[in-house]
């Protein structure tokens, strides 16, 4: 949700980080609001202190289970959840195909839901469980999503894969895989260039007719 | 059952990789101190670049450098040899001087310690401009098109013979510039390992032709230089040559003396990396009453870069694909300042067919012969521009099984005769030819003691299956099971292999590797003695010897073969629509791909190639168009909200056939390429099946329901 | 992105303190937040994430009303079994909107909030008043297939993207809004703005109100009501033209009609002249087709966007052919 005042801000490229960051910091009300932002950080900004501190206070603790691992990082709010996952977590699954929410390349479950991960702050998923391609085959065994999606050929150069496929067990969790048309129209957030949609179809038809558990 | 045809053959070599997003991309490497590196494009369209503030971008946290054209160092292979003149036209030199060629085009490079501050301060840098007066209107420029170097015209029998036909039509054919837009985006990560020698994981179909480029750019040795591409997420052409931002990350990490990684955004990939040309295109065309053809005249303007030219040839179906004994061509570029474009799948040939088939379809109603029969009577025996005789050719049997599986019975030969459901139903075909093209090669051949078999060769699996491919001919070949075999590729180390491109993988590295695998198998035989089987137990043999592994290199080229035969792959595309009369909005119903492409060595990854680039032609016939406000040169629709590629929904099952009969002459599995043909054609059977349904012909694509909607508002049912 | 604070609000009355402040922006789903920060188009100090808030509930008053919380997400309140009974209208456009991915994200209130998608609005360098009061409309004289037709001035002519809202709208719902000075109550129709002089503002929120919710009044629209959305593909694709159309019939007459249009106007479009020809008709193809006529007065087309003056009536039409079940 936005507010309004936004438009009569200056354009971004006003003013330098610095200034303005030090700026709202003096003027945030602290006491309205949980701020995460630590203590160490605010005296340094108050004091003037260089900008080797000034990288420091830019960041913020989040601490993430992903794929039942917890995870405590120390991330500006600026990131998103994908870059996250793929420059500090080494998790590359999850692609990057727009980073713009266009595509669905880097869809993951956030508390079991799908998202994608592209267009969430990663200080906005504090405390949630992360499920990314990684950590849906039991070890070994694959998923039986996964091991549709090589039956059927779901896919060729494989990059919008694990989005599919992350996709594809929500769309069957959520109860929208009743039909080719639904699955159709429920896995249309998740764009494939190679053009492997019918097979993705048809893997995710034989697990729900399979009677898995996804 | 489409279900059992899906699963059908060898399953990618490479899958669980895939489903476990195990496989790494190239922008998924981590040398240690890496850091990340942003582009800023240029904000106008032509001129030249006045100042570059760069002041706000450098005092940024986090900011390495800051690269402009200012501070470059100057890269060896782009300065002119002294006493030559600076070339009119050439490939685009990054950071070279203060020109400015198209929108967009890269101004500076930032480097950072985290890609966020990076680019953030990529916004940082601000660019002051002289403009100058730019173009981007293909339409409006055609006066000043010119002919490309080489065959700009043709002439085969009388020149437009096809006026002093009975029955004829001229019509021109449009395409919109359309882009490759592969799901990963291009990404290079550079290292320098010394001040000579350099690693780079990048998006290539060619390792080694991006080795080569890289080592003409920065004049190294080309030994000095390792590209490792091991997984592509698709490219369709677009990653077939050393693009400006590799050039760039190679730069700055030199500079920084830092590991560079850096991922084009998605708006760039619709201004950097290349796209199918906009086209204009005119066909005469005439037959005779009982549908012979009696000429054809097809004329084509292209849109290339202002400077360089990019020759796709799209007037070539017209002399190649129908026997017509008088056909002549002409093809012309327009220079914009727009980017270069580059090859996409189907190039020139995808264009041409939707100009071809669709002025066929127009022939077919004036004739009121079927547009398959009408085919059928033009079928080429031998090849009309060469007169040899095809190496195989079964496209007959394509057009028969084709129309057979879509109901083609079931169409009205009077547009908009059928409905359903409220909706108009029309029945439309196309089709499309591409070489069938081998070169050279090599394949290393390793067995081990433990019965297991490496195979190795420097070719790019962009996600058509090459692994799959080369598996299963090693399988057949070395009579071992699929699991037994390793195969390794994507690295410029490995023997030679030619990028990923033009159909040719299957025919040129596949040969490579049956010739690897007779010869490994040969050793055997010597080394088994009398004793030697067709399947011997490879194992025991090398333990009998003492020996750990027995290996193998050949390589293998095309031979004398070509100058006898003509070679060319077929695909034949039906499709059936759904137009809503009142809306305009167009469905795709159902659609059958026929593939003449020889012998099918995987058929599941085949299969899911030619469905794949069938959807790729949806994309085109109805959604896919880049769009530039002419007045600022700049793309307005450069993200995947605006340019519309095809989603699920787009997309029924679609059944693939193959014709599968091997080709005697054209490499020892009887195999050609399939890739382009799978697009090609699709883009004019939709075009034609939407005329079927509601009587309107759209001659330029992307059939959008605003031009169904036509002048009069609702078209008649 | 300019790197900005963030802080998470634990109650409404400190949210609402919170956004008291210049350079301050809630977020909720940040599915268009984040992009427009990504582009640069928007460049916060700070956002409040308000997603802790208890504003996630549906329920219905005994006065038959639907409470729908500002936080409740898109994907919810679609499949919500008391939307689908009471107000099926504003599931199916729910459903036509975005893709499942983002369904989960957005929350009622942001996808209100949500801005125009015009080229000339995202690409920083291009003219757009919206963007930058006085720089100008890119888009009067520039690529406007997307654009409006109804309700446009010489200084925008941007269509506002939602398919909710026009469902909203539609059905005469209410935008419940808090702020420092207190509550109040918004008819939806008067939540978004036609352009005129100020096309940077996209509704009539007032600085440092906070969205809490929507109420929908009882109506007997859940039998006879349909969404239709006309688009370049058949999924993940904004409108061209967008219709919500919602009909209480008795006997085959038409009592009452609902009708509001996507894609064609700076706010989702009400059709009251049409609705009222429709009023007392019988709910067939000819009555239809006159209200679609009657609801395109005052329609006005620009270079690249003229198609909807046809298109918009055959989807009017279409869309109440369903509503009425005789499609």
């Amino acid at each position: 949700m936005e507010d309004e005042r936004a438009h009569i801000l200056p354009e971004a490229d006003s003013g330098t980080s610095e200034n303005s960051r030090r700026n709202f910091l003096k003027q945030s009300t602290l006491l309205t609001a949980i701020a995460l932002t630590p203590a160490t950080a605010v005296k340094a900004a108050e004091a003037h202190v260089d900008e080797k501190i000034a990288g420091a206070f830019e960041k913020m603790p989040v601490k993430l289970e992903v794929n039942g691992i917890n995870h405590s990082l120390s991330v500006e709010p600026r990131a998103t959840l994908l870059d996250i996952l793929r420059e500090q977590l080494d998790l590359t699954g999850t692609k990057k195909g727009c980073d713009h929410g266009q595509c669905g390349a880097c869809t993951v479950h956030v508390d079991g839901r799908r998202v994608n991960s592209c267009l969430t702050l990663g200080v906005m998923v504090n405390g949630k469980k992360i499920t990314t391609i990684e950590g849906l085959a039991k070890g070994d065994e694959l998923h039986p999503m996964q091991e549709a999606f090589i039956k059927h050929d779901g896919f060729q150069c494989g990059y919008c894969t694990p989005g599919q496929i992350m996709s594809a067990v929500a769309c069957i969790r959520e109860g929208h895989a009743n039909s080719e048309m639904e699955i159709r129209e429920y896995m249309s957030g998740n764009i494939c260039r190679c053009g492997a949609y019918p097979n993705i179809v048809n893997a995710i038809q034989e697990v729900k007719e399979g009677g898995f558990k996804v | 059952m489409t279900n059992n045809q899906s699963t059908k053959g060898l399953s990618r070599i490479d899958g669980r990789l895939k489903v476990t997003g195990a496989a790494r991309y190239s922008a998924e490497f981590a040398p240690a101190g890496m850091v990340y590196g942003v582009l800023v494009g240029s904000t106008i369209t032509k001129g030249t670049i006045k100042s570059i503030d760069s002041k706000a971008a450098e005092r940024a946290p986090g900011v390495l450098s800051v690269i402009t054209h200012q501070n470059c160092p100057r890269i060896a292979g782009y300065q002119v040899e002294p006493g030559k003149k600076e070339p009119e036209k050439g490939t685009y030199k990054l950071f070279y001087n203060n020109k400015i060629l198209f929108n967009g085009q890269p101004i500076a490079i930032v480097i950072a310690d985290t890609f966020e501050r990076a680019l953030y301060a990529a916004s940082l840098v601000k660019a002051q401009y002289n403009a100058a007066e730019h173009n981007t209107r293909l339409i409006d420029q055609k006066h000043e098109a010119f002919a490309p170097e080489g065959d700009g015209t043709s002439k085969r029998g009388e020149a437009d013979a096809w006026k002093t036909a009975p029955f004829k039509l001229e019509q021109e054919y449009i395409i919109p510039s359309e882009v490759h837009s592969p799901m990963e985006l291009h990404a290079i990560i550079a290292k320098w390992d010394a001040a000579d020698r350099l690693t780079v994981w990048t998006k290539t179909q060619g390792v080694q032709d991006t080795r080569d480029g890289i080592a003409s750019i920065f004049k190294l040795p080309r030994e000095n230089i390792q590209v490792n591409s091991k997984f592509v997420g698709g490219a369709f052409g677009s990653a077939l040559q050393v693009w400006p931002h590799e050039v760039a990350a190679i730069v700055a990490a030199k500079l920084v003396k830092r590991p560079v990684k850096l991922v084009l955004g998605r708006a760039d990939m619709f201004t950097s990396v290349g796209y199918r040309p906009h086209t204009w295109q005119k066909i005469g065309i005439g037959a005779t009453a009982d549908g012979k053809l009696v000429g054809i005249t097809h004329e084509a303007i292209g849109q290339t870069s202002a400077y360089e030219d990019f020759n796709e040839g799209p007037i070539g179906v017209s002399r190649a694909t129908y026997a017509c004994a008088n056909v002549n061509t002409l093809y012309k570029l327009s220079a914009l300042d727009i980017g270069s474009p580059t090859w996409m799948r189907g190039p020139g040939e995808a264009t041409g067919a939707f100009a071809l088939e669709s002025a066929l379809d127009e022939l077919s109603y004036q004739l009121n012969i079927d547009p398959v029969e009408l085919r059928i009577i033009n079928h080429a025996d031998t090849d009309p521009e060469s007169g040899k005789p095809f190496s195989s050719k079964y496209l007959k049997e394509a057009y028969k099984l084709g129309a057979d599986a879509i109901g083609w019975s079931d169409r009205k030969t009077k547009p908009g005769a059928t409905a359903q459901n409220g909706w108009l139903v029309g029945y439309g075909m196309g089709g499309g030819m591409f070489g069938a093209y081998r070169d050279k090669a090599a394949a290393r051949v390793v067995m081990k003691d433990d019965g297991t078999l490496l195979i190795q060769t420097a070719v790019s699996d962009i996600g058509p299956g090459t692994g799959t491919m080369i598996v299963t001919i090693a399988s057949e070949e070395m009579g071992l099971p699929a699991e037994k075999i390793k195969f390794d590729l994507g690295d410029s180390s490995l023997p030679l292999a030619p990028s990923q491109g033009g159909s040719g993988t299957t025919a040129t590295v596949g040969s490579a590797v049956y010739q690897a695998c007779t010869d490994l198998k040969e050793n055997f035989q010597k080394l088994a003695g009398n004793g030697g089987t067709d399947k011997p137990d490879y194992a025991a043999i090398l333990k009998r010897n003492n020996l750990q592994k027995l290996e193998v290199t050949s390589t293998t080229n095309g031979g004398p073969e070509r100058d006898k035969y003509a070679m060319y792959a077929w695909s034949v595309h039906f499709v059936k629509v759904l137009v809503h009369p009142a809306t305009g909005v167009v469905k795709i119903d159902k659609a059958v791909c026929v593939a003449d492409c020889g012998h099918v060595v995987s058929p599941k990854t085949a299969r899911s190639q030619l469905i794949g680039g069938a959807i790729g032609g949806i994309g085109m016939a109805l959604m896919e168009e880049v769009v530039i406000d002419h007045r600022y040169g700049r793309l307005v629709n450069n993200n995947f909200a605006d340019y519309h590629v095809p989603v699920n929904a787009d997309i029924p099952q679609i059944e693939a056939i193959f014709v599968n009969k091997p080709d005697p002459y054209i490499n020892p599995m009887g195999a050609k390429g399939m890739a382009e043909i799978a697009l090609i054609g699709m883009a004019p059977a939709v075009a034609n099946a939407v005329y079927n349904a509601t009587g309107k012909r759209v001659r330029e694509l992307p059939i959008t329901p605003d031009k169904l909607l036509g002048k009069d508002g609702a078209m008649e049912s | 992105m300019k790197p900005f604070q963030y802080t998470k609000a634990v109650t409404q009355q400190s949210a609402i303190e919170a956004i008291a402040k210049p350079g301050v922006k809630i977020i909720a789903g940040g599915t268009n937040l984040v992009d427009l920060m990504k582009r640069g188009v928007t460049a916060p100090d700070k956002l409040v994430d308000i997603n802790n808030l208890p504003l996630k509930s549906i329920s219905l008053d005994k006065a038959g009303q639907l409470h729908i919380g500002a936080l409740a997400l898109n994907s919810t309140v679609s499949e919500s079994p008391l939307v689908l009974e009471q107000q099926p209208l504003l599931a199916m456009a729910l459903k036509a909107g975005a893709s499942p991915q983002l369904r989960n994200m957005a929350t009622v209130g942001g996808n209100m909030m949500q801005r125009t998608r015009c080229a000339y609005f995202y690409d920083t360098t291009m003219p757009c008043n919206k963007r930058q009061p006085g720089s100008g409309c890119g888009a009067l004289e520039g690529y406007n297939r997307m654009h409006a037709i109804f309700g446009t001035s010489n200084k925008c002519i941007a269509v506002h993207p939602s398919d909710m809202c026009v469902a909203l709208a539609a059905l005469g719902a209410e935008v419940t809004v808090s702020s420092r000075k207190g509550s109040r109550v918004i008819p939806f129709t008067d939540f978004h703005r036609l352009p005129g002089d100020h096309p940077e503002k996209d509704n009539t929120l007032a600085d440092g109100e906070l969205i809490t919710g929507v109420v929908i009044s009882n109506n007997k629209f859940a039998k006879n009501s349909y969404y239709l959305k006309i688009r370049d593909r058949q999924s993940y694709a904004f409108a061209l033209v967008s219709v919500a159309a919602a009909l209480e019939i008795n006997n085959g007459t038409i009592k009452e009609a609902r009708l509001a249009m996507g894609g064609v106007a700076h706010k989702p479009w009400r059709l009251y002249d049409a609705e009222k020809a429709l009023a007392g008709k019988p709910a067939n193809e000819e009555s239809f087709n006159q209200a679609a006529q009657i609801a395109m007065q005052g329609a006005k087309g620009y270079q690249f966007n003229s198609f909807k003056l046809k298109l918009a009536p055959a989807a009017i039409t279409e869309a109440l052919k369903h509503a009425a079940g005789i499609a």
